[in-house]
């Protein structure tokens, strides 16, 4: 039993006989950031923390704490139990997870989980000593995550995570380049060969031309592609989102929106990824198809909506959980399918003339219902001329269809990358998107920014 | 929680620490949200703990640890010196610390009705009316939210400094989503977007935001937007409400004087600053009628403190005045690094974050006369409401805007409504096309809580007030 489950066993106690779950998250995770080749924010975070949520006669309300001693489960217990009281009826709730089997999954490492310290600051200094004489900013990060549901309805899940990731960008004043790496091992990463990467790249950004405005064939990273690709998924590829119209793929499955070579799904089960056995609900994950050789097949569903769909649907296991489930259900695990350039390189000849996109900095999305989402380049954008990666190119402000560009996709490479995308905002959670670079015939450019560099 | 802070002080001076602080945090939040007309969540949320940082021969280190014991505190402390013990033999540079003044004290917002104790029924009740107030057939979706939240925080250092302060702070808004037969999608949102607005304040606040009275407006004007006209391409003047000012201020003036982008820290995620250290009194940030005040001494702001969170006491400082750019916002760190005496503006998501240089409450200062004014001096152009997306670059030069609404200026009247606004700039550039700014009456102060930086993530809440501007020559209409 982990530490989550026994914890979310307590706590399910302190309801003493109420209709509840517990969701549980223990963390312990540090963070070696570095900036100008010296770590300068290194961050150690212990954390444990139980949301009750208990239903009365229809009503629901919920309550976290991280005080997980009897004390502090009775009074969160008290607290959930009053906000149920206060509410009215939700007619919308589906009721609490029942028991069900959950997929056995991979995903936690012993190595990883004992990293220490120290050995989060050598692998900050591999980084930074790999990256010669121009500056790196960055961080190296590992993590162990436990997750626990249990419900009294019966239903028990837990999961023990484990992750890393080296992030690197290496920067002067007038150049910079970027690279990135991921894993659930530790030992997967090799901190010296990303900083390289991002080195290597860095030195070919000096003396950055402009670009006139206008719609270019594109090269797409993996850490650019995977950055659209999450923010389209959040805003279109959500049930909620779906069932409310707001999502590009409201009235359209079945539809060829896309390319035949876009082959999208979320697969929590594939190890490749961040592995994920249920959601923050305790519901089974599943893998769901989400575009089929360019026909939009499916969107990722909670028991939320699942019930207000009506049509028999049940949870893909993508829910949040109480209080975050306004968001709808959110593919953590997009993967999309790899094509059949052998490189990156193949890629740029199939492009002939326009532009390699390393990284994107800063998304908005402008129309989600259109699939338009603004954004800037940066670390690495080059002019790609008669198929070959030519000069640097100052950053662009993009303002682009993401289903325009996976519509006018002109390859995939044969490689997929598994691309971190957490921040790592509030409870530590990995996950990641699996990609390809892509390049297609549809990225829009409608101004110019600042050169690469500090 | 005082005991425990002075706990891990001595638990980390012991251990090597040149410099030590530690901040005990507890917590509590509540948050309501209804959606059409029923009660989508009902949370009430409480977390502590304690943070540790320290400096070890010049190098940083910092842990969390969730345990207010004397066992958390001294485990604290312990990771936090070790960490910065195995950071320090690979420094370049050390670490050195503007002096402050070493204080004691205890610092509180004046609320009349603490919102925490405010009885969830009633704020369920309150929501309930709103989003009923904004439903007609062309709005599909209504949502209403409210929030609270009350934090107690001990600071002390290995300086000597002993502090207490609380903090409350509640908020609200409302959205309605209209969407069309044919699939168009339009939204309005009161009083701000992207979860409303909050203050440093008692429920009086909430109260006062007038969230049922606007309700009818809201879902009216995102029915009309379905009906509206696409929002031309074109450079033209526009007027710039005080919402989306917020917003235009945070992105484009806010995070480029954070004086540890300057410096390159935040370079690889939230990216840099245009600025450099001796740009300070002498660059052209924008024209005459731009002048922006970091105040965290300000009535109901959400960056309002009585110290920051290295122990640096609340100080207004002028940021630009008259359109040249004369302060930064910094920590003891880059006060010490840039040779000023700059206003302490450090701050910490919580007890599990290391503070970083932060907004606290940053307005655009007044100018005179009323919006009407403003657009009186208009021949042709568009008064922009209400954000709806945004995005700038990692310089804070090349920005975005998207707005929910805007109106055609004709004649220096408001004429049609018009759909999917955009304007785009170049933060210098654009201020400098700044030929006017509302008055008093018109200024208004907002409260956002999303504002991100830092890796791990950090959100922040902070104020601004802003008035109604505007701005001459601009690029309107950017859209794919």
């Amino acid at each position: 039993m982990t530490q989550a489950l026994d914890l979310a066993g307590r706590a399910l106690r302190a309801t003493e006989g109420d209709e509840a779950d517990a969701s549980v998250h223990v963390e312990s995770s540090g963070l070696a950031r570095f900036a100008d080749s010296a770590v300068h924010q290194p961050t150690l975070i212990r954390d444990a923390s139980v949301t009750l949520r208990v239903v009365r006669d229809g009503r629901v309300g919920s309550a976290t704490t991280n005080r997980t001693g009897d004390e502090g489960l009775e009074a969160a217990a008290r607290r959930a139990a009053a906000a149920a009281e206060s509410s009215p009826v939700d007619p919308g709730f589906p009721g609490l997870q029942p028991p069900a089997p959950v997929p056995e999954v991979e995903g936690y490492d012993e190595a990883t989980a004992g990293q220490t310290p120290e050995e989060l600051a050598e692998s900050a200094a591999a980084a930074i000593a790999a990256a010669g004489d121009v500056g790196l900013y960055g961080y190296y990060t590992s993590a162990v995550t436990e997750l626990a549901v249990a419900s009294s309805t019966g239903h028990a899940v837990s999961q023990a995570m484990t992750d890393a990731s080296v992030l690197a960008l290496a920067a002067s004043d007038d150049a910079s380049g970027y690279a990135e790496a991921t894993s659930w091992r530790a030992g997967d990463l090799d901190p010296g060969a990303v900083a390289r990467e991002a080195a290597e790249k860095a030195a070919r950004t000096r003396d950055a031309a402009a670009l006139e405005p206008g719609t270019y064939r594109a090269v797409l990273e993996p850490y650019a592609i995977s950055e659209l690709l999450f923010y389209f998924g959040f805003t279109s590829l959500n049930a909620l989102a779906f069932l409310e119209g707001r999502s590009y793929l409201s009235g359209r499955l079945g539809e060829r929106l896309f390319d035949e070579s876009f082959t999208l799904s979320d697969d929590g089960l594939d190890s490749r990824g961040y592995p994920k056995a249920f959601d923050l609900e305790g519901a089974p994950k599943q893998r769901v198809a989400l575009v089929e050789q360019g026909v939009a097949r499916d969107v990722v569903w909670d028991r939320r909506t699942a019930r207000q769909a009506g049509d028999g649907r049940e949870s893909t296991g993508h829910g949040l959980g109480p209080p975050a489930q306004g968001f709808g259900p959110i593919p953590f695990n997009l993967s999309l399918a790899g094509g059949d350039a052998r490189s990156v390189a193949e890629l740029a000849e199939r492009v002939g003339d326009g532009i390699h996109v390393t990284r994107l900095h800063y998304l908005g999305v402008v129309d989600p219902r259109e699939g338009i989402i603004t954004g800037m380049t940066r670390d690495g954008t080059f002019r790609i001329e008669g198929g070959r990666v030519t000069e640097p190119l100052v950053n662009l402000r993009f303002t682009t269809s993401f289903p325009a560009l996976a519509a006018g996709l002109l390859g995939l490479t044969e490689e997929v990358t598994l691309v971190n995308r957490s921040d790592f905002y509030d409870e530590r959670y990995p996950y990641g998107t699996l990609v390809p670079a892509v390049a297609t015939d549809a990225f829009t450019i409608v101004g110019t920014g600042s050169g690469p560099g500090l | 929680m005082d005991a425990l802070a002075e706990h891990a002080i001595d638990a980390a001076v012991a251990a090597g620490a040149g410099y030590a602080d530690a901040r005990a945090v507890r917590r509590r939040a509540q948050h309501v949200a209804t959606k059409n007309g029923d009660v989508d969540s009902v949370s009430d949320s409480e977390t502590e703990g304690i943070g540790v940082r320290v400096l070890v021969d010049g190098a940083w280190g910092f842990a969390g640890d969730p345990r207010l014991t004397g066992e958390g505190a001294r485990d604290a402390a312990l990771r936090a010196v070790s960490f910065a013990r195995a950071s320090a033999s690979r420094a370049r540079r050390r670490v050195d610390l503007a002096s402050v003044a070493v204080a004691s004290g205890e610092f509180a917002p004046a609320v009349a009705r603490d919102p925490i104790e405010v009885p969830l029924e009633e704020k369920i009740a309150l929501c309930l009316r709103a989003d009923q107030g904004m439903r007609r057939p062309e709005v599909k979706i209504t949502e209403a939210t409210v929030r609270a939240m009350r934090e107690e925080r001990v600071f002390r250092s290995s300086e000597g400094a002993r502090l207490r302060q609380r903090f409350v702070e509640c908020g609200g808004g409302i959205d309605a989503l209209a969407v069309s037969d044919d699939g168009r999608v339009q939204n309005r949102s009161y009083p701000s977007a992207h979860g409303g607005s909050s203050g440093q304040a008692g429920w009086e606040h909430v109260e006062g935001l007038g969230l049922e009275g606007e309700a009818e407006r809201v879902g009216e004007e995102a029915a009309a937007l379905l009906e509206a006209d696409p929002c031309p391409a074109g450079v033209t003047t526009i007027v710039v409400d005080a919402e989306q000012m917020l917003l235009q201020v945070h992105e484009s003036v806010g995070h480029p004087t954070e004086l540890d982008r300057v410096y390159g820290t935040e370079a690889a995620y939230a990216g840099t600053s245009f600025l450099r250290p001796e740009d300070l009194g002498s660059l052209r940030y924008g024209s005459e009628h731009m002048n922006v005040t970091a105040d965290p001494t300000t009535p109901l702001g959400l960056g309002t403190f009585g110290w920051d969170d290295e122990g640096s006491p609340a100080r207004r400082q002028p940021v630009v005045e008259e359109g040249i750019l004369t302060g930064y916002l910094a920590s003891r760190e880059t006060s010490r690094l840039i040779g000023r005496e700059l206003a302490g503006s450090m701050r910490a998501d919580g007890w599990s974050r290391m503070p970083l240089v932060r907004m606290s409450n940053l307005h655009l200062e007044p100018g005179a006369g009323t919006l009407e004014d403003l657009l009186a001096d208009v021949d042709r152009g568009l008064y922009l409401c209400t954000n709806k997306s945004w995005s700038i670059d990692d310089k804070r030069l090349n920005f975005q805007f998207g707005t929910q609404v805007a109106w055609e200026i004709r004649k220096g009247k408001l004429g049609r409504m018009l759909r999917d606004p955009t304007y785009t700039g170049v933060t210098p550039e654009f201020w400098g096309r700044l030929d006017g700014v509302a008055g008093a009456e018109e200024w208004r102060l907002h409260g956002l809580t999303n504002c991100g930086k830092g890796q791990p993530g950090q959100h922040a809440h902070v104020s601004h007030g802003t008035a109604p501007a505007r701005f001459r020559d601009v690029q309107v209409g950017v859209r794919q």
